[in-house]
């Protein structure tokens, strides 16, 4: 019997999934990797952490699960998240830690370029919004501050061009992973000068760039030996974990959404167009050559409910934050939708997609003395699907879509999925205990094996079998509401910039 | 209680207490000027307020103590009222003889029942914390009430008692200083603490106890938590973290192999080369050497 493994390197942990070839989960295992910052403004991981936790995870399932079973591993698709860094040196040896995508410390670089003619002209070529997150600002801050490493730096990569290196020897990096740098022209699908030029580094600095199907490589030999893969298991690059949530949910075209609320969110699009926009509210992510994943990310997700369960949960077993979670969920259903008139913005942590405003902080507004615990936290719940409805909104501006789907840990929870139904009026389809990311990265492996005749076949056939449906009547209790909160989310920039530079004092 | 005190080599009480320094009790009703000094020296000394206000400076930084609260002050750090005013209330007090080694590790000493393990986990968690005040700790009043009688009575047994009573309240102090630093509710932040821990004494022979005190966990649920939010056991991600420090100095050629396996940890260059064959498919020299030439 043959089967698929798919790695996903992401912020917070390595997980590896193993498929039959007929998509089946057989089975899978994570591998915690944590996030470092050593100032406010970092966040960084250790490259060679990642890569050990990769071998030890992918090692484990192997051992467990797929050779006890007499599986042949064919094929091994990675994907990854966005926007991260990583300079090396001549020998290809890390120079310090990666930066990742929720890195701010290039701020100045990228509010300089937003503002000037040339990076509207980058944001038009490239797709990518400019902001800290685009490692064309990250290294554009590296040759401002550290002239040091950025003399000796031979290339600058992403994690997962780093760890397929390290396994096949071979620099490569994919179109999607690629387009969320903001250095390649996603028009012309080659690096763009311009932004090479401000960034201060030549095309020859960055992995090759090749299409998500493309193998880097035979994995070397001691590794084939330390994991017991034979020669002929097929590495794919793949893409990355946004683009593939798009495919393992289904979406094959136009008129259709897809959110994804985990610690942060997004809703994505997917159609053979580019999303331009004046305000350059939207990332344009390319996936293959005529297909673009386009929407707008949220800083303030499943996070921010987190950090509300921690402050007021009653965690009667220490530590168990998903037990006090399901709890608060079920206080916060005993509050009408709207929360009796009690609206939060959920800007803890900045917000990217649709203000875009690194200073907005959070807000309760409209409290009244009638209003209790369970109101602040509904209204906390509302509040960050507000704020994904608002990305929502914007994205329906430029592209209509009629069907919705969701995923992310915080994004299937019921109680969440019907509150999306009910602010979009739209059903919302999704599939309980069911990875979108890893799905999509079998998708790409199953598509590149033959077992589908082209990647369009291959997403027509992903069914969510669940749907919800939206109920009217807090339909419109929601928008009434939400008016306010969209008015509220831009009207106190002044006050926001005020508070925020308070803060940082 | 009443006023008393007790110094060693002057107080015939202390004769089978060569640790115990100094012990005693003031109740104190009026204000005094130069009654409180700055002291600093290489014991560690524990008071307990009973009544009134203290306004006291422990290493620099300024705290004020109530009825029930201790302060707890390490060997070294300077500990007074900043104007040398001894406050109206009273409070209790002992000063012990400690020793610190090498690693800086506090050593209790012979009359503890402490094991080597427990004792280092008691005093990692001493040094860790940044607070050294618990507030309304009444357990140490009882504490301190004990080992006042008992050496007072003398019955029989009492030099036990009394070494029992001074790990008693060692062990309190430090279940509640870690239970202070972590409440149960934020394990993402719990843990990067002892990661960070864990990085800054790689060579230390770290044992799943040590680690579980650390977060303020009993053993199983400190397994069973590590394991369902990292994917790891304790131990394995503790091999994970050491393996990852290893691969950077392997990647600088001008440390031994030996050095890098005991620096990270590992019990011999043997041990290091196993571990590290069996993860990665490379021995470290293997490893070394394709990682030298340039690309």
């Amino acid at each position: 019997m043959e089967c698929i493994i798919t790695i996903e390197l992401g912020t917070n942990a390595v997980r590896v999934y193993a498929f039959d070839l007929n998509g089946n989960m057989l089975g899978s295992l994570k591998g915690y990797c944590p996030t470092f910052h050593s100032e406010p403004d970092y966040s960084e991981q250790d490259p060679d952490q990642i890569f050990i936790t990769m071998l030890y995870v992918l090692k484990n399932l192997l051992n467990d699960l797929v050779h006890p079973k007499k599986y042949k591993v064919v094929s091994i698709c990675f994907s990854a998240s966005m926007h991260s860094v990583l300079a090396v040196d001549k020998r290809g040896n890390p120079m310090g830690n990666a930066i990742t995508w929720a890195d701010n410390r290039a701020n100045k670089e990228a509010a300089e370029l937003k503002n000037s003619a040339l990076g509207k002209k980058i944001y038009k070529t490239t797709g990518t919004p400019l902001h800290p997150m685009s490692p064309l600002t990250k290294i554009a801050w590296i040759k401002n501050n550290e002239k040091e490493k950025f003399k000796q730096a031979s290339k600058f990569l992403s994690l997962k061009s780093y760890i397929l290196q390290q396994l096949t020897g071979e620099y490569m990096v994919d179109y999607s992973i690629a387009s969320a740098t903001g250095l390649l022209n996603i028009h012309k699908i080659q690096w763009e000068p311009e932004a090479l030029k401000f960034a201060g580094i030549t095309s020859a600095m960055l992995p090759n760039l090749v299409p998500v199907f493309t193998s880097p490589g035979k994995l070397n030999n001691a590794y084939q030996t330390s994991l017991g893969l034979s020669a002929d298991t097929k590495l794919l690059v793949g893409s990355s974990d946004g683009c593939m949530a798009i495919l393992g949910d289904g979406i094959n075209g136009e008129g259709m959404a897809n959110i994804t609320v985990e610690d942060s969110g997004a809703v994505r699009v997917m159609g053979d167009k580019v999303l331009q926009d004046e305000k350059q509210l939207f990332f344009n992510y390319l996936l293959t050559e005529n297909r673009y994943v386009s929407g707008g990310p949220t800083n303030n997700g499943g996070n921010i409910f987190e950090w509300f369960t921690r402050q007021f949960g009653d965690f009667k077993n220490p530590f168990d934050i998903e037990d006090s979670m399901l709890e608060l969920i079920n206080e916060a259903s005993g509050i009408s939708p709207g929360s009796d008139g009690l609206i939060f913005l959920p800007y803890l942590l900045g917000e990217r997609a649709p203000i875009w405003n690194a200073n907005a902080r959070g807000v309760y507004f409209g409290i009244n003395i009638k209003h209790t615990k369970a109101h602040f936290l509904r209204a906390v719940i509302e509040g960050i699907l507000y704020e994904i409805y608002s990305i929502g909104k914007t994205l329906q501006q430029h592209r209509a879509f009629n069907t919705l789907s969701i995923n992310g840990s915080f994004g299937t929870l019921p109680f969440f999925v019907q509150m999306v139904a009910d602010i979009y009026n739209k059903p919302v389809r999704l599939m309980q205990n069911y990875h979108s990311v890893s799905y999509g990265s079998y998708l790409i492996s199953a598509t590149e094996m033959g077992i589908y005749n082209s990647l369009d076949e291959a997403v027509k056939t992903v069914v969510l079998r669940d749907i919800v449906t939206p109920q009217k009547n807090n339909h419109r209790t929601y928008l009434k509401y939400y008016k306010i909160f969209e008015s509220l989310s831009t009207k106190l920039a002044n006050e926001f910039a005020d508070i925020a530079a308070l803060q940082q004092s | 209680m009443n006023q008393f005190l007790l110094c060693q080599k002057k107080a015939v009480e202390l004769l089978l207490f060569p640790h115990i320094e100094e012990i005693g009790v003031i109740k104190n009703s009026a204000i005094r000027l130069n009654g409180f000094l700055n002291i600093v020296d290489d014991g560690l000394k524990i008071y307990y307020v009973q009544e009134g206000k203290f306004e006291w400076t422990i290493n620099h930084r300024p705290f004020i103590l109530y009825p029930g609260d201790v302060a707890l002050i390490l060997p070294g750090i300077e500990f007074g009222n900043e104007n040398n005013v001894l406050e109206i209330g009273s409070f209790s007090w002992i000063h012990l003889r400690v020793n610190v080694n090498k690693k800086k590790q506090l050593l209790t000493g012979s009359w503890s029942s402490l094991s080597d393990k427990e004792t280092r986990a008691v005093s990692k968690i001493l040094q860790m914390n940044n607070s050294p005040v618990l507030q309304k700790f009444t357990e140490a009043g009882h504490i301190f009430k004990s080992i006042q009688s008992e050496l007072f009575n003398q019955e029989i047994g009492y030099q036990a008692r009394v070494n029992h009573l001074l790990d008693e309240i060692f062990i309190r102090m430090s279940r509640q200083f870690s239970r202070i630093s972590n409440p149960g509710r934020d394990f993402p932040s719990t843990f990067m603490k002892l990661e960070r821990e864990l990085r800054q004494d790689l060579s230390h022979q770290w044992t799943v106890e040590e680690m579980a005190t650390l977060v303020g966990l009993g053993t199983t649920l400190f397994n069973d938590t590590v394991k369902s939010y990292s994917g790891f056991s304790p131990v394995s991600y503790l091999i994970n973290i050491r393996i990852s420090e290893a691969i950077k100095l392997l990647k600088k050629s001008d440390i031994s192999l030996t050095d890098i396996a005991l620096d990270t940890g590992f019990y011999s260059s043997q041990h290091f080369s196993t571990t590290f064959k069996k993860l990665t498919g490379y021995t470290p020299s293997q490893f070394r050497k394709n990682h030298s030439r340039t690309k």
